[in-house]
């Protein structure tokens, strides 16, 4: 008799649930009115193109209709794992990436906190504009500025390191393979730093004024508020961009350090993305590009996937 | 008992603050504001005369002809006019989508949440590659015409979710209210949660702004032989290839054709950078006042 | 209320299906319509006897041409009188390569296609015609021009086709000037008494000398012996072409080809370059080299020269030209620079200028989706005939230039606008703008009337040197500075034309294998040159395995197969 019972339940529970949902989705209906149209667009551009994979199975001929294709199955993939140049890449990338992701966070939100607590609006308008002016500057420019600035003769940081004492021969430091991901991510902040303020400002304008003033009246100090309401207030913003960055990890492009490498450096100056484009886009082996493509977006996924569940556990923020 | 009060509370610690930031908010902008005083400089500045490196944040040997090359070029005005167009035309509806979408996001009873959240995510980190992409745009007869610009790039997964980031700190429990006063989620949506959002969308309205402004990628692909859909950027670009002694250049080939242009390719490009860039230091601060400190959210703590 | 908000949000979701229909019907249909006015417009007066009612194709070139106005300029003009074709063109900007490759997977192509070594992608797709008996049935100057040539215009081995009608190399071109070999700034021949410089010895101790005499300038800033250009691509030109040219190999890119027995070699493999690159390692351990040279970028080198400091260079004109047109500007000819025929011994000659013959090339194709090839072939034809030639490169008598006793001259004022207000010229008048378009003669070559083709002839180039440069020719006895190299009649014409000019299949391993070659040598050749001296010999040898250990052998056997086929294809 228990054991009908049992059953009998299972299945009026499992009406009640898809009567739920239906309920549910009624209830939702402009929810759903409000996505829905947004979700078949995404699927049209960009899911459906993603057939293009299949390139990278193949010995893609511009020339030839689909049907016609050469297919060579996992081929272009063990020849980029056999590539000792890989490797080298993957390394560059990686470490430039961690290095870029933590200066590349810790710097904005630093200078977005003291910005904030700066008392005139005008000085901080004024402060803002500027200090993103760099992020429209090109990476072509910029490199140029750069380089002027690190070159042994006559530039500005040896000038400086020399009248310092500190050094009594100018360094080339473009030459030296190990200082160059440091200044890449240097640079990049001084470029970037500015414009990647704005969110954290935006953030940092959401946050209610009345938890200030009750800290004031409990006696805290600015400092104390910066890091008991500020910081705190603007943590989901930090960990979205956060999950979203180490989803970037390798995908980290490859402009500035084609601008700010030279033959001397090569060995570091390698990114898997400027690897992409010389062997695969510039030679037209558009198969080859293509693996490296799913390769990249295959190790974002899990990369995305792990961080997301990580912050999820750790501090209940996630984008997922 | 803490009675310090508002004035007491003005200690050291608070004093070496300000100081701490002014110093640290200078030192920025005086490095930030030195790579685009070069470029500014380097834009005024006799073509021949910058070859000679040593410029710095004044102009040596002045002169307009950079800027009178760029505005020599017919295509400019139209190019002008389409990159407003679709500047303000993308960043409205992509305003629309992605806090649209944001929202649908933020409401904890959506069924539809987890799965549309994953579904976007991977957008950010798949890509389909060229050639089905271009495929694509050809085949829906985006070719030549104006919605290439603003239709593919309609939904950005990363728009979205800073959106919802935003919309999140919003207290559910004022949605609910709304919901007993009779709001639909359409209402709610747009009368309540959007105007609370504005700090949110004056930042993803200068992100979309800029990136429309800038593009020049799309025009070139699909829009290439279009003379009255050719944007700003496009037209430069094609001002930059102009004066550019070397970058496609055939290193067999001596051609001579590289010595004709008077104008070198160096100053041509800062002109080009001031030229773009100026249009979006007019638009910042006014969306700046939206960034405004603080939202009274009523007796409900955030 | 609710019931507009409901009604709202519906609309909302179904505007942006709307935008794509409404995409879909404001389409602008076809190129063919969009930006060329005067295709309604040309009268039909026409003096020639072939059909000239107006017709407009649609032309993509791989190249840029940012003073394209359209045909509305004065050469345009008279030419769409005369032929009634009106061109509706697309040039390229930034990365040429993948928009081709894009247009050549799209199945609809443009009438006239100018794709350079991305034609590969449209003969493969079948995109374009075979032009050869269009060519032999409707263009009798084109046959003129290529006669004796016309085997070079063939595809390949396998396919006798003609894909191209070459526009890039002229028939019968000749260099009046020389604008490589090695340079010296004037001033320091002059202050050394004007020695021989044909040796690397000779070129290294009139630096040393010099440099003793003046260790720096006058600000007080050091002089440099000799800097290289080695950002990116700069590369071949400055640091590797130099070391075959100064070991007596010619130009057939990274490959060294004996011009007897076609045997191919990766050119860093000959024992003579290694000899040219331990010269350069002496020259950087004796302080004579530039030690910034391989980090430097391109607008750094260029300010380098601009300062007068660089004594030396090996570069070409062009591509060091900004930084001396500043020293120009300022009056300091004496600090510009000379050409020198420097090869590693007496006995080697410099091969700037080994004859390769007429190297066909890239050039203009027909698609098959053009609608008249006739017409179209017809219209290249007008262009490569004298007529034409002299219409794109003079002008329009009378307005461009004159005819004084039988010669053409450019009057000052013309010539004046030429060079000083170049951009406006070009677009007013669309001189230079059409000459890629198709088959053309070279410079120095005369037309029936006695006359030149092209406005680049000798007279000229002399008239162009400064005083600083006439000096410095005059002491050694020349005019230009061509004198100075040994001639095209010292060496035997090369079968294959140029090795850098063959196309290399798609699919080849060999491109891999030249791009992972030329990777190890841009890593290792720097490297060997600012190494000790003495561990100068250990780098080229592990160098050199590395060459081999990446199939370097592979290469040079596909590479030779090529040469050989393109020798078999030329000589039939």
């Amino acid at each position: 008799m228990k054991a009908v019972t049992t059953s009998v339940q299972q299945q009026t529970h499992k009406l009640k649930k898809e009567r739920n949902f239906w309920r549910t989705a009624i209830r939702n209906k402009y929810l759903y009115m409000m996505s829905l149209p947004f979700v078949i667009w995404v699927f049209v551009f960009s899911y459906y193109p993603l057939w293009g994979w299949t390139m990278a199975f193949q010995k893609y001929k511009p020339a030839r209709s689909f049907g016609e294709q050469e297919w060579v199955g996992f081929d272009h993939f063990k020849t980029l794992f056999q590539d000792d140049t890989f490797y080298l890449v993957m390394r560059n990338t990686l470490a430039m990436s961690f290095m870029g992701i933590i200066a590349g966070f810790a710097v904005p939100i630093i200078f977005a906190v003291l910005l904030n607590e700066v008392r005139s609006m005008a000085f901080k308008r004024f402060a803002q504009t500027i200090s993103y002016l760099p992020h429209f500057v090109s990476w072509v420019v910029v490199a140029g500025i750069v380089t002027k600035m690190l070159s042994a003769d006559h530039g500005t940081v040896n000038e400086i390191l020399m009248w310092l004492g500190l050094i009594d021969q100018p360094i080339q430091f473009l030459a030296k393979g190990h200082y160059f991901w440091g200044i890449i991510t240097v640079s990049d902040v001084w470029k970037e730093m500015g414009w990647n303020t704005i969110i954290y400002l935006a953030a940092i304008a959401g946050i209610s004024q009345e938890m200030y003033e009750a800290a004031r009246v409990d006696g805290a100090n600015r400092i104390r508020q910066i890091w008991h309401i500020t910081l705190p207030g603007i943590r989901s913003t930090i960990v979205i961009l956060l999950i979203m960055s180490i989803g970037h990890l390798i995908q980290i492009g490859f402009e500035k350090q084609f601008l700010l490498g030279n033959n001397l450096v090569r060995d570091y100056s390698q990114v898997l993305d400027l690897y992409a484009l010389e062997y695969g886009l510039q030679l037209s082996r558009y198969s080859f590009g293509t693996a490296i493509n799913i390769f990249n977006s295959v190790v974002s996924i899990i990369l995305l996937f792990t961080a997301n569940g990580l912050f999820k556990k750790i501090t209940k923020e996630s984008i997922m | 008992m803490k009675s310090k009060g508002l004035l007491g509370s003005a200690p050291l610690s608070d004093r070496f603050l300000s100081v701490f930031v002014y110093v640290f908010v200078i030192f920025v902008m005086i490095i930030t504001l030195y790579p685009f005083l070069n470029v500014l400089a380097l834009s005024f500045n006799d073509s021949v005369d910058s070859v000679r490196g040593g410029i710095t944040i004044f102009p040596r040997d002045w002169t307009w002809e950079n800027y009178k090359v760029i505005f020599s070029f017919s295509g400019l005005i139209t190019g002008f006019k389409i990159s407003v167009f679709r500047t303000v035309a993308g960043t409205v509806v992509g305003l629309i989508s992605a806090s649209m979408l944001a929202f649908t996001l933020s409401r904890p009873d959506f069924q539809g949440r987890k799965f549309v959240s994953v579904f976007l995510a991977l957008t950010m980190y798949v890509s389909g590659g060229l050639i089905p992409v271009y495929f694509l745009i050809r085949d829906l007869h985006m070719m030549n015409t104006f919605w290439v610009y603003i239709l593919p790039g309609l939904v950005s997964a990363f728009n979205v979710f800073v959106i919802r980031s935003f919309m999140d700190g919003i207290p559910f429990a004022l949605q609910e209210s709304a919901k007993l006063d009779g709001a639909n989620d359409f209402t709610i949506y747009w009368r309540l949660i959007l105007p609370m959002s504005k700090p949110a969308l004056a930042t993803i309205a200068l992100f979309l702004a800029v990136g429309q402004w800038n593009s020049w990628f799309d025009t070139y692909l699909y829009n290439g032989s279009s003379e009255a859909l050719t944007t700003l950027q496009f037209e430069l670009m094609k001002v930059l290839q102009s004066t550019t002694s070397g970058n496609n250049v055939d290193i067999h080939n001596s051609n001579m054709t590289q010595m004709m242009s008077t104008v070198s390719p160096e100053s041509v490009k800062m002109a080009i950078t001031i030229v773009v860039t100026v249009p979006i230091l007019l638009v910042y601060p006014f969306l700046q006042r939206y960034f405004v400190k603080g939202m009274t959210l009523g007796a409900v703590k955030g | 209320m609710n019931q507009i908000s409901k009604w709202s949000s519906l609309a909302l979701s179904t505007t942006l299906v709307a935008g794509l229909l409404a995409g879909c019907g404001s389409n602008n249909d076809n190129k063919e319509n969009t930006a060329s006015p005067s295709a309604n417009n040309t009268g039909s007066e026409s003096a020639a006897p072939e059909d000239t009612s107006p017709l407009t194709l649609t032309y993509y070139s791989e190249d840029p041409s940012p003073n394209w106005a359209n045909m509305q300029d004065e050469i345009g003009k008279n030419l769409t009188e005369k032929t009634g074709i009106t061109l509706d063109a697309e040039f390229a900007v930034g990365d040429a390569v993948q928009k081709s490759s894009l247009i050549a997977a799209s199945g609809e192509y443009p009438d006239l296609i100018s794709a350079k070594q991305s034609i590969a992608k449209f003969v493969d797709a079948g995109a374009v015609l075979d032009l050869t008996d269009l060519i032999d049935k409707y263009a009798p100057n084109l046959k003129k021009l290529f006669e004796g040539n016309m085997s070079r215009l063939r595809y390949s081995d396998d396919d006798h086709a003609i894909y191209v009608i070459p526009s890039y190399n002229g028939i019968g071109q000749e260099y009046f000037n020389a604008g490589g070999g090695f340079e010296l700034q004037h001033r320091v021949v002059k202050e050394l008494g004007y020695p021989q410089i044909r040796t690397v010895a000779d070129y290294e101790k009139a630096i040393k000398d010099y440099l003793a005499l003046h260790p720096k300038d006058e600000n007080g800033n050091p002089n440099i012996g000799l800097t290289l250009n080695a950002d990116d691509w700069h590369m071949y030109i400055s640091v590797t072409n130099p070391a075959f040219f100064a070991t007596g190999g010619s130009d057939d890119g990274e490959f060294n080809i004996d011009v007897d027995t076609q045997k191919v070699t990766y050119h860093f493999r000959r024992p003579e370059e290694k000899e040219y690159f331990k010269w350069l390692n002496h020259m950087n351990a004796e302080g004579l080299l530039d030690p910034e040279s391989f980090v430097q970028k391109y607008d750094q080198y260029k300010a380098k020269i601009a300062s007068g400091r660089v004594l030396g260079l090996i570069d070409q004109d062009w591509d060091y030209g900004d930084g001396e047109k500043a020293l120009k500007a300022e009056g300091k000819f004496d600090y510009g620079y000379g050409h020198y025929p420097v090869t590693m011994s007496e006995d080697v000659k410099e091969a700037s200028f080994w004859p390769t013959g007429f190297m066909a090339g890239s050039g203009v194709a027909i698609s098959v989706d053009n609608p008249d090839p006739v017409r179209t072939i017809k219209f290249l034809d007008y262009l490569a005939s004298d007529e034409g030639q002299v219409l794109m490169n003079w002008g329009i008598e009378g307005k461009h230039y004159n005819v004084v006793d039988g010669k053409r001259v450019i009057p000052q004022d013309v010539n004046d606008r030429k060079v000083n207000d170049a951009t406006n010229f070009t677009k007013e008048t669309g001189i230079g703008l059409y000459n890629l378009l198709s088959g053309h003669y070279g410079d120095g070559v005369k037309d029936p009337s006695g006359n030149y083709y092209t406005t680049s002839f000798p007279e000229q180039i002399v008239a162009s040197f400064n005083d600083a440069e006439k000096e410095t020719l005059a002491a050694y006895g020349a005019t230009t500075w061509k004198d100075l190299f040994p001639k095209e009649e010292e060496f035997k014409v090369k079968p294959w034309g140029a090795a850098w000019n063959i196309p290399i299949p798609g699919d080849s391993e060999a491109v891999v294998i030249e791009k992972k070659l030329t990777d190890i040598t841009w890593k290792r050749i720097p490297e060997a040159i600012l190494a000790k001296p003495a561990d100068f010999d250990k780098i080229w040898d592990a160098y050199q395995q590395e060459l081999i250990k990446a199939n370097v052998e592979k290469a040079e056997k596909i590479r030779e197969d090529l040469v050989k086929a393109r020798v078999k294809l030329w000589s039939e």
